[in-house]
């Protein structure tokens, strides 16, 4: 029809009248491919995301599941074309030769193992991902095939193209690596379960969630490993992939504990037609010395040991920035002097100074009080109004000095200097209750200085 | 004839609690080691096996200060008795541990999580009270209803917990208005803490140690009872507070029965 990419809208509507024109949407188009990636784990864990509209399998030594590398590439390509998706497949020893065959070659080329010089021979330049300039100039030098540029000296073809060129050429011929960048880095730990009939029911969804943890869990316990994430995502027919993550807080590889922890979470797996292949990958895989159950375990069980399932379950449930323990940090700042890390993590080395007030309750934001002036410069208000109510001051203890921080990363230097420094109190009013108040700025100075509520004592 | 109808009535109170313990063994109990507050439980104590709700006055209702405190206090001897970690479950995250330290609470055993609403408040808390290997819950919740009482009762039972509820209410949540109060309550007890003004402070300088005027305001087979608390200072027994004096208006009778067992 005379249409190609680049062409003007209006010109292509003159050659075609009733052309349906949408938006180009970088974003979605990269959704869609990461969409489409994710579900290439089918074939291979190792997928990679290539330009925007490519994606690179690392098939080695998964071809053998489909009965070899062309039952394979045929079962890809009709899948995606089942979808409208229309795609062009090859499979080379190197990346640079197969993506060469899949845009330019034969479709569904193989090029058989070391061949891939003859193989990519007779394919135009422009297969050689050389870049714009050299793909504009190598035509103009009267070489139009891959082979006329393989035959030409090295030494020249660096000179005039760059050595990227060169490296282009060894890595379509194998003599140079590339280094893809997988979506999921490939690991060992990782399983598969296929179906011969989709499945969509929740108690099946649950039962093939069990067996394939239990597969990866068998692998784990027989090299002496446990390991902290599980990934079990469920395949879709039509190729959406539903991921269900869980964590643990110790390295662990108990089956059982993990479908547990998986169960109420496959609510979010919406089997649609059907679920037909369930994968299960397990990532910060350590070492792990096998224990034996005591039997008196429910009495002499350490904490860590009753504590880490709950744990579990609370981080599963919630995530894990909603489950901590405030540790120390070495800060004299009240809002930086906690640190909140992973509640069986070890204990930190910093300690607080017990010989400090700190309030039970802490404000996100210290509050701003009305303050009846103090006697004298350094002393506490005698009365101040919070949030509505006045409180008289009966006793009061400070006051504490705080500076900020002037020597962080971070921190203007218009939030440190005089004006800027906390005098902390701690006062109790006429009822009992007690407050942290402080005094940011000195009397004296340039501007008044105003109190704030910090903290509640309780 | 006296010494025998006390012996009488000691049976007689025995069987009751047999029966309404079930098969139930006696769960112990947390003493505060004074007669006069430890008479208003029928064990001597707050029974470990249950759970608790504790409730501030004005405008402790939305901070929750004074009550977190004396239950910081309270719990603080049963992590050393014990062992095992304290779960606060809280829809806000203002706790501070570096407090909670100065109240001579050992914060590196307590595991804070946020939960999203109320009913995920009280599910956590259940879960946590029927974990072993935690030696107290709290959670903050604004009122929890019959039903999730009484699962808090069943969590308890299971491993002796000793759960406390301590009511919040939420941001946003009615500002000014009256509490949400539903009748009845499957909890053990119900305290009502608001602070008191200290006594004078050692050597005339600063603040004294804190001070609650802490109400029982319902026991299950006990008596209500109100008393000053000042919290006990480190290395002065077990016990973590230290009786001030008793409210004056909680009833005679109250404060006479409890003189007798002592």
């Amino acid at each position: 029809m005379g249409l190609f990419p680049g062409q003007k809208a209006a010109d292509a509507l003159a050659l075609v009248p009733d052309l349906v024109t949408a938006d180009h949407d970088p974003a979605a188009d990269r959704a869609a491919l990461e969409a489409l990636c994710d579900w290439c784990v089918r074939f291979s864990p190792a997928v990679a995301i290539d330009g925007d509209d490519g994606l690179f399998l690392d098939i080695t030594g998964t071809d053998h599941l489909w009965g070899g590398e062309a039952a394979m590439l045929v079962d890809l390509v009709s899948r995606l074309a089942r979808w409208g998706v229309p795609a062009r497949a090859a499979i080379a020893d190197t990346a640079g030769a197969a993506w060469a065959l899949a845009r330019s070659g034969p479709d569904l080329a193989i090029a058989p193992p070391g061949e891939q010089s003859a193989a990519i021979a007779t394919l135009p330049v422009a297969a050689l991902r050389l870049g714009d300039a050299a793909e504009a100039q190598l035509p103009r030098l009267g070489l139009h095939r891959v082979g006329q540029v393989l035959a030409l000296p090295r030494a020249q073809l660096a000179k005039r193209f760059g050595l990227a060129a060169v490296l282009r050429l060894d890595q379509a011929l194998g003599a140079a690596s590339e280094a893809l960048t997988f979506r999921r880095p490939a690991s060992p730990w990782f399983d598969r379960l296929a179906f011969f009939e989709p499945i969509s029911a929740p108690e099946d969804l649950a039962r093939v969630a069990a067996d394939a943890l239990a597969l990866i869990c068998a692998r784990l316990e027989a090299e002496g490993r446990g390991a902290k994430r599980f990934e079990v995502v469920f395949h879709r027919l039509d190729g959406r992939a539903f991921p269900v993550r869980v964590g643990l807080a110790r390295i662990g590889r108990d089956a059982q504990r993990l479908a547990r922890l998986v169960k109420p979470k496959l609510d979010m797996v919406d089997p649609g037609f059907g679920i037909e292949v369930v994968t299960v990958h397990a990532s910060a895989v350590e070492p792990m010395a096998a224990a034996q159950a005591r039997l008196d375990a429910d009495a002499a069980a350490s904490a860590d040991e009753t504590l880490a399932p709950l744990i579990d379950r609370l981080v599963n449930r919630l995530g894990e920035n909603r489950v901590w323990r405030a540790d120390p940090f070495e800060s004299h700042v009240p809002e930086r002097s906690v640190v909140r890390v992973g509640p069986l993590d070890p204990p930190a080395a910093a300690r607080w100074d017990a010989d400090r007030p700190r309030p039970v309750r802490l404000f996100k934001r210290p509050e701003a009080i009305v303050a009846i002036a103090a006697e004298l410069p350094d002393y506490p208000p005698r009365l101040f109004t919070w949030r509505g109510r006045s409180h008289r001051v009966r006793r009061a203890e400070g006051p504490e000095r705080i500076g900020q921080e002037w020597w962080r990363v971070g921190v203007e230097k218009g939030q440190t200097g005089p004006g800027k420094i906390r005098d902390y109190y701690r006062v109790e009013d006429d009822a009992g209750g007690r407050f942290w108040i402080f005094r940011q700025g000195l009397y004296g100075g340039e501007d008044a200085p105003k109190w704030w509520i910090h903290g509640l004592f309780g | 004839m006296a010494g025998s109808r006390e012996a009488r009535l000691a049976a007689l109170r025995g069987r009751i609690a047999a029966m309404e313990a079930g098969t139930r063994t006696p769960t112990p109990v947390l003493s505060f080691g004074e007669p006069l507050i430890d008479g208003c439980f029928p064990g001597g104590g707050l029974p470990l096996g249950g759970w608790h709700e504790v409730t501030g006055a004005g405008l402790e209702d939305e901070t929750g200060a004074a009550p977190a405190a004396f239950v910081t206090q309270l719990i603080r001897g049963l992590t050393d008795r014990k062992g095992g970690a304290v779960v606060w479950v809280a829809r806000r995250a203002d706790l501070f541990a570096p407090g909670l330290l100065g109240l001579g609470f050992p914060a590196a055993r307590l595991i804070q999580v946020r939960a999203r609403d109320e009913a995920e408040t009280l599910s956590l808390l259940e879960d946590a009270l029927s974990t072993q290997g935690v030696a107290a819950a709290v959670a903050e919740a604004e009122a929890p209803d019959l039903t999730a009482g009484r699962r808090l009762q069943l969590a308890c039972e299971k491993r002796g917990g000793f759960g406390v509820v301590l009511h919040r209410r939420p941001y946003g949540g009615r500002a000014g208005g009256k509490p949400r109060l539903v009748s009845g309550s499957a909890s053990f007890s119900r305290w009502r803490i608001a602070p008191a003004p200290s006594g004078p402070p050692p050597d005339d300088i600063g603040l004294g140690p804190p001070r609650w005027r802490v109400e029982l305001e319902r026991c299950r087979g006990g008596r209500p009872g109100g008393w000053i608390l000042q919290a006990q200072e480190a290395g002065h027994g077990p016990h973590p507070f230290r009786l001030v004096s008793q409210l004056a208006d909680h009833d005679v009778a109250a404060a006479e029965a409890g003189r007798r067992f002592g």
